[in-house]
């Protein structure tokens, strides 16, 4: 896996956004929302993408396909500069790189039943005749767990589940590569997003989809990822394999999130926790030098001053923090 | 640091329940409400009870009833469409379904107080939050504005708003989503509520906040003896928190236990296929390679318009059998302090496989 081309291969990427301030600011500023952050995906790999609301994962996701433009960096997609590609040559990219959104209610048109809703990328892409499209629509529904009659029904007659299963029929339509989920469950009841959890693990099994895996809630992250970024206010700070993010987390914000996450186990209680006191900060003032150190329990003057850089620890585990500097600097790291 | 085994575990109808620990006690609630589909029973027939100091957890999927059994119990359901049809709301021996509404409004946010999952919603846009804090005290300790604003101030302190003082001048929208929840928490707990109902106070909020703010209820819990009611649909939340557990599906209580009991021996099939479809954080040390599928529960959970004969999750059940789709199964005591409403919970119980 690693010899080849990644599937998907992100440099230094950044998105910022401007920003008008209210009555009393003067002049505008700028979001930074995604900051610099790079790494790659390869095929029939899921990279979870974790961090809190704010902290530009969703920003990412949506830059990766393209959906905004990117304000600096490099995507490349199969080892292609994507980066700066027309809409007319953008085109055969789009096919291979989908997405499934959050809110499966807000992604459907309420006016297209769940049939044409699946076929619409089909038509979009001129693939295929009539017959030959509603075949593999019929084909999707079974492969994603819905009933052929429910080809006729419309988003509103299905429940939260059905809807995001609606959604990964959608985006399996022209068998992509490359789905980019943002938070795909969280909106979901608890049995049901087990169900749609496993179908992505099946889909991805079966079809050697690769996936970036954009949500909040660790747990779920943990369960579908192969590796784990974390992001903090527009940065990655760590970024690693799931079994040594989650066993052996280096940087502090890694510790405290996981430290945060209720476990549910009754044997998990009174467990000893990294409680952060503060909020984040907002990505318009964004503290100077490692953005963390407002809230980091390990904070020191240099972090105040200085930006740590990503790098690497060991093969394969990268972090941004002053405490661990004994590491070479990847290639791939942002440069500060 | 936190208790597991609740100080009395003798529960309600068991052997004998101290009764003087319980503060609130819901009976046979019964909650409706009118839709052009007809009457849909959203809480059907719910009892439990609530001790002093306790966190009793209420867990369970949308549209359980949950969150209106709450509701209830401050008598803030909308009438029409909706009402509370049968049953008894009894807060330290009173019934507050047969209350006045002046009675009413001197029980609400005074001896029981509710703290929403939106924040946003529940404080007034125009009011800096320091005047809405007071507000609240003045009304019902009957203090001058000067006195109840400092007690405001020192709420606001409490939970540990930064530079409190200057913070009270600040509006809603100046504030970030875990400073209005704390804000609503002050409010909440400013006149030392006997019993604080919390309806998914932190769903809405990032993990790091979202610790903070558990850590301040349970303080609250710990220093005034409040009985706190959470509701959640997060079953990391009721392990780390509960010390009792009520678990509802489709307007009914199906399972009530300690906390221990229900994670380590759950009784109702239900309950088991909610503990077994949560990813396990802890899973990549025992799961290197590959992760084991989780657990689903099939289908979804019925309407409440059309609920099965039976059994309501009977549909859903691997255990059911013909008999579970004809009676709705009574809740019975299975051991101490531990009951459930399934014909098979015995099965359950000795861990046999759906």
């Amino acid at each position: 896996m690693s010899e080849a081309t990644p599937l998907v291969e992100v440099r230094d990427l950044q998105k910022h956004f401007p920003v008008r301030r209210g009555l009393f600011g003067a002049g505008s500023g700028q979001v930074h929302a995604v900051d610099g952050i790079s790494f790659t995906i390869a095929a029939g790999e899921t990279l979870g993408l974790v961090g809190e609301s704010g902290c530009g994962k969703s920003t990412a996701g949506r830059t990766l396909l393209r959906l905004v433009q990117p304000s600096q960096g490099e995507i490349r997609f199969r080892g292609d500069d994507i980066t700066s590609l027309d809409g007319p040559a953008m085109l055969p990219y789009r096919r291979s790189m989908q997405m499934i959104q959050q809110d499966p209610y807000a992604s459907l048109n309420p006016r297209m039943t769940a049939g044409e809703i699946v076929e619409e990328p089909l038509v979009i892409h001129r693939i295929g005749g009539r017959t030959e499209r509603r075949e593999r629509v019929a084909q999707l529904f079974e492969r994603v767990g819905l009933r052929p009659e429910q080809r006729l029904a419309y988003p509103h007659e299905f429940s939260g589940g059905q809807r995001q299963r609606i959604g990964i029929a959608r985006a399996l339509a022209l068998s992509p590569a490359l789905i980019v989920c943002d938070e795909p469950v969280s909106a979901l009841d608890v049995s049901i997003q087990a169900q749609i959890i496993n179908l992505l693990t099946d889909l991805q099994e079966e079809l050697g989809l690769s996936y970036l895996f954009v949500a909040h809630d660790l747990a779920v992250v943990e369960h579908i990822s192969h590796r784990v970024a974390v992001m903090y206010l527009g940065r990655i700070v760590e970024l690693t394999d799931r079994r040594s993010l989650f066993e052996t987390p280096l940087h502090p914000y890694t510790e405290a999130l996981l430290s945060a996450v209720p476990i549910a186990k009754v044997s998990a209680r009174g467990r000893k926790r990294v409680v952060l006191s503060g909020d984040v900060p907002s990505p318009v003032n964004r503290p100077s030098g490692c953005h963390f150190h407002t809230r980091c329990p390990y904070v020191h003057a240099r972090c105040r001053s200085e930006a740590p850089a990503l790098h690497a620890v060991r093969e394969g585990h990268l972090v941004a923090c002053h405490l661990h500097e004994a590491g070479p600097t990847l290639p791939l790291a942002r440069p500060n | 640091m936190n208790r597991i085994v609740p100080r009395d575990v003798a529960s309600d109808g068991g052997t004998t329940p101290a009764t003087s620990d319980i503060v609130l006690e819901i009976e046979g609630l019964q909650t409706e409400f009118r839709s052009p589909s007809g009457i849909i029973r959203a809480v059907d027939g719910v009892s439990y009870n609530v001790r002093r100091g306790e966190t009793l957890c209420v867990v369970g999927e949308s549209g359980c009833g949950k969150s209106v059994t709450a509701l209830s119990v401050l008598r803030l359901i909308t009438s029409p469409p909706g009402r509370i049809a049968g049953g008894q709301i009894r807060f330290e021996g009173s019934d507050l379904l047969a209350m006045s509404e002046a009675e009413m409004e001197r029980i609400r946010g005074n001896e029981i107080s509710m703290i929403f999952q939106e924040p946003m919603t529940s404080l007034n846009p125009l009011y800096t939050i320091g005047r809405q804090v007071s507000e609240a005290i003045a009304l019902h300790q009957g203090l001058s504005r000067r006195e109840a604003m400092d007690r405001a101030v020192a709420m606001l302190q409490r939970v540990a708003i930064p530079d409190a003082a200057s913070r009270a001048g600040s509006y809603p929208h100046q504030l970030s989503g875990g400073m209005r929840q704390r804000v609503m928490i002050a409010m909440a707990l400013s006149c030392h509520p006997k019993v604080l109902i919390a309806d998914e106070p932190t769903t809405a909020l990032d993990v790091t906040i979202q610790a903070q703010i558990l850590d301040l209820i349970r303080e609250q819990r710990e220093t005034l003896g409040t009985a706190v009611v959470l509701i959640t649909h997060d079953m990391g939340v009721v392990a780390e928190t509960a010390d009792r557990v009520v678990v509802m599906y489709a307007g009914r209580k199906v399972e009530e236990a300690n906390v221990a009991d229900l994670f380590e021996r759950p009784a109702h099939p239900y309950t088991r296929g909610l503990l077994g479809s949560i990813p396990d954080i802890e899973g990549a040390a025992r799961h290197p390679g590959r992760r084991p599928r989780l657990t689903e529960i099939k289908g979804m959970v019925p309407s409440l318009a059309k609920l099965p004969s039976g059994c309501s999750f009977a549909p859903r059940c691997g255990l059911a059998t013909a008999a579970c789709q004809e009676v709705a199964p009574p809740l019975v005591q299975h051991r101490p302090g531990h009951w459930a409403a399934c014909w098979r919970a015995e099965q359950v119980l000795a861990g046999i496989a759906a």
